[in-house]
């Protein structure tokens, strides 16, 4: 046991400092030798900045690092590699064209003059593969491979490099459940040869079944590490939120709780990316989808919206069934506030007014031609309505903070004759005076009797703009909780999944 | 069942329009079998052929050379203008055309890879420049026009002959070319680095693999290849014109295109580009016994051309979806059997 307990790999008082703002502060973490050590946070606790300190990809401001004892500088990717790190990630890394023998030798050929030698590089990686008994062909191409199939490629080719730790981001997101079994096989299987690998996942479940260790990332900080014996998931839950939250803020009652239904979705099933989703929002209400990355969620809204095609079940509006194209629903008054502003939600060389009035053609442009008067007073409008800053509407979107972007969105459909908005994380990179401006606009939407139909991760701002959420997992709905009665506590254990469905129902 | 990858799907549709195409010329005319025509269309083939060896070589680095016939009118005009102006024996002609074409490849190398200038905007005006030289180095007579000479020497004209048996040594030099760029795509260390560059760039420059050394090294070989063509042409037409090699840049392209090299990158090799190159040939010949204008038989291949670039557009996309609702459905069932 002494030997098992012997540290591999140490982080030591590592500092990381954003625009003034500490990602990581003062973090210690450590590996053992043949060790599963999971690191668990919220999104924004720092898991994915130390990741990248250890990769190579940020360097440290501060702390030190070691290796078997050694001190060691990583600042790039050959650093890490060098000492014996190596990243399964998320989005997959391989070369779709070339053979699994190929990809894992990639860089390492066997060759003579600069000629591969085929024989001697199939032997070797044949024999690799049978050492850990994948299913795998040295000769398939990868692009022809399952994403379980990637993933043991990529396995291979960290423990090809003599890789001594192995660090694994959200490895089963795409898996199905059998692949994930294989996963989990496999990882053991790495254990018990004593490779360290640290775990990063969502599932908390999974989580607390595999792990030998885990540590606690929030706000930065190390909060905790625990042994698996002492593991009680509750406990860990709140060492995730921090605060104990028994009283959530989400206690906003509907004013009208008899208000007409504006929008129904009754059994949408897209295959491949949701299930079986049903649902209503009344007019004036806050309902807001929440779950991880991957739970269907932002491909419900797009579906509603017409972005996306679904498979099965209906959409109503105002009791009408509904079958929505873009153009439909632009006239329907509906509007969209999208995930990723950047790409989707606006054109950055073009100024407020503009980007405002594109939406609003319909209205402003008679035969072809723009009413020039009328397109400044739409932009005069959104500016003021949203208290864009600065309050001039002619400048370049592109040119505005991160919250005013998101005005600029917003500005776009508040000067519109809105019945239903669809709004996709709409406070991802923004700071905390903006955010609480955007919420004051969507609750001033509801109140006007716009039916909100949100997406959003953060839990805070879940239990902050909701008046009735939804937890989603795997494309299906698991649990609707109603204005008051959920904590954070509640809708994390919902969502990385520990209540099952039947629990839930 | 496994989906059937892109290029085996592409490499069956080439042949097939191949031999579909061949099969119907020698059912509708009398002369197309004959040994004088083949030879000769295998020689007129050997032209865009050599352009299109280096060609595909930088598409499958997921870039693209539009300047491979204007780089060989380059060396063309090098070797006439030095010809014409100098006493230089044929020897040094000969390398001074090779370093002529090795720096355009070069500097194509040099602009895309270390500039980080898109390879299609980048050698559509390095082409201008190549372009711009070969009229700079144009012969002219006392008044200044541009005049073509004929190139009066025994060696240089025999780089136009043929064997016994009719085969034009430009055939042969295509032919042995592809199988050796061939063997270097498919086995060689660099060949390898060549396709991971154009599939997945950062996944080969984790690796370890220098894109700008990768980039100069695929340029350099079209310089090569269009050095290689412009001496068998003027060995064939015993002058340089200024328009030479001008029509070949976007020909090469399009055979590549036919043999299933992938602008995206990673995807294509000799066999197919030598396929998309003879398809080209075939149409040409052809359609000439028809009494169809060239231009007509523009049509014709653009057609093919466009409707082979929305395949390689959609193909993966399609089977990508399918290979997912697939999984997804098998997941529902997995999920009901416990």
């Amino acid at each position: 046991m002494s030997e098992k307990n012997e540290l591999l790999f140490e982080m030591k008082n590592i500092e990381k400092i954003f625009a003034h703002v500490h990602a990581l502060d003062h973090v210690n973490f450590d590996v053992r030798k043949g060790e599963v050590h999971a690191l668990l946070g919220e999104n924004g606790a720092g898991k994915s900045t130390l990741i990248k300190i250890l990769t190579g990809v940020y360097s440290k401001d501060g702390g030190q690092i070691f290796m078997n004892g050694e001190e060691i500088e990583i600042n790039s990717r050959e650093d890490a590699s060098e000492a014996g790190i190596a990243v399964i990630f998320q989005e997959l890394s391989l070369v779709p064209t070339l053979t699994v023998y190929q990809n894992i030798l990639l860089g390492k050929e066997i060759s003579k003059f600069g000629i591969v030698s085929d024989k001697a590089e199939k032997a070797q990686i044949q024999e690799l593969i049978d050492r850990y008994g994948f299913p795998l062909k040295t000769t398939d191409v990868v692009e022809t491979l399952s994403v379980a199939q990637k993933q043991m490629v990529e396995i291979l080719k960290a423990l090809a490099t003599d890789s001594r730790l192995i660090i694994m981001d959200e490895p089963t997101a795409s898996l199905s459940s059998r692949e994930s079994e294989l996963l989990y096989k496999i990882i053991n299987q790495l254990r018990d040869r004593g490779v360290s690998i640290i775990y990063i996942s969502h599932r908390l479940e999974e989580v607390f079944n595999l792990s030998d260790r885990i540590t606690i990332l929030r706000d930065g900080k190390n909060v905790g590490v625990i042994e698996k014996e002492d593991i009680v998931p509750s406990e860990v839950v709140k060492m995730m939120i921090g605060k104990e939250l028994s009283e959530s803020t989400a206690s906003r009652e509907l004013s009208t709780s008899d208000a007409e239904t504006a929008l129904e979705v009754r059994n949408l099933t897209h295959i491949g990316y949701y299930n079986d989703v049903s649902f209503e929002v009344k007019k004036g209400e806050v309902l807001v989808l929440t779950g991880l990355v991957g739970s269907g969620r932002t491909e419900v809204v797009r579906s509603i919206y017409g972005a996306d095609p679904y498979d099965s079940g209906e959409i109503l509006l105002n009791g009408q069934v509904y079958k929505p194209t873009v153009k439909r629903s632009v006239a329907n008054g509906f509007g969209l506030i999208p995930e990723d502003r950047r790409t989707q939600g606006f054109s950055p060389l073009l100024s407020v007014t503009k980007n405002v009035s594109l939406t609003s053609y319909d209205k402003i442009a008679k035969g072809g031609f723009v009413n020039a008067k009328d397109e400044d007073d739409l932009g005069e409008k959104a500016v003021h309505l949203t208290d864009l800053r600065p309050a001039n509407p002619n400048v370049q979107v592109g040119d505005l903070s991160g919250g005013n972007q998101q005005k600029a969105v917003l500005g776009k459909w508040l000067t519109r004759d809105l019945k239903v908005i669809l709004i996709d994380e709409p406070t991802v990179g923004i700071d905390i005076g903006a955010k609480d401006e955007i919420y004051n606009i969507i609750e001033e939407l509801a109140s006007q009797g716009v039916a909100v139909l949100m997406v959003s991760s953060d839990i805070a701002e879940v239990l902050r703009v909701a008046h009735r959420i939804i937890v989603m997992r795997e494309g299906r709905i698991i649990k609707e909780f109603n204005h008051g009665v959920a904590t954070q506590e509640d809708i994390l254990l919902t969502s990385s999944g520990f209540v099952s469905e039947e629990e839930a129902a | 069942m496994k989906q059937m990858r892109q290029e085996t799907v592409r490499r069956i549709i080439s042949l097939v329009l191949l031999v579909v195409l061949t099969g119907f010329f020698i059912a509708t005319t009398d002369t197309f079998l004959s040994w004088a025509n083949i030879t000769s269309m295998l020689r007129e083939a050997a032209f865009v052929g050599i352009i299109a060896i280096g060609v595909t070589t930088c598409i499958i680095t997921g870039g693209n050379n539009l300047s491979g016939g204007l780089t060989m009118g380059m060396c063309c005009m090098v070797f006439a203008h030095l010809y014409k102006y100098t006493g230089m024996s044929l020897i040094m002609l000969v390398l001074i055309s090779l370093l002529a074409g090795l720096a355009a490849g070069a500097f194509n190398g040099f602009v895309v890879a270390i500039l980080q200038v898109p390879d299609f905007v980048a050698t559509l005006s390095t082409g201008m420049i190549f372009q711009g030289i070969t009229y700079v180095l144009a012969i002219r007579n006392q008044y200044g026009s541009i005049t073509s000479e004929m190139i009066k020497n025994q060696t240089v004209a025999s780089w136009g002959g043929k064997l016994p048996n009719g085969i034009y040594y430009v055939t042969i030099a295509w032919i042995v070319m592809s199988l050796i760029m061939q063997f270097f795509l498919k086995k060689t260390k660099t060949g390898t680095y060549i396709y991971a560059m154009g599939a997945n760039r950062k996944s080969a420059e984790y690796s370890g693999i220098s894109y700008v050394k990768i980039k100069m090294i695929a340029f350099i070989i079209a310089g090569f290849c269009s050095f290689v063509g412009a001496m068998f042409i003027l060995g064939r037409n015993g002058t340089c014109d200024v328009t030479t090699g001008a029509a070949y840049s976007l020909q090469a392209i399009s055979a590549a295109v036919i043999g299933g090299a992938a602008f995206s990158g990673g995807r294509g090799d000799m066999i197919g580009t030598f396929i998309g190159v003879m398809f080209l040939q075939v149409l040409r010949n052809g359609v000439l016994k028809f009494n169809m204008t060239t231009a007509q038989q523009a049509v014709i291949s653009g057609i093919i051309i466009v409707l082979m670039l929305v395949f390689d557009a959609y193909y993966n996309e399609f089977m990508q979806k399918r290979t997912t609702r697939a999984a997804a459905i098998a997941r529902e069932k997995e999920g009901k059997g416990k």
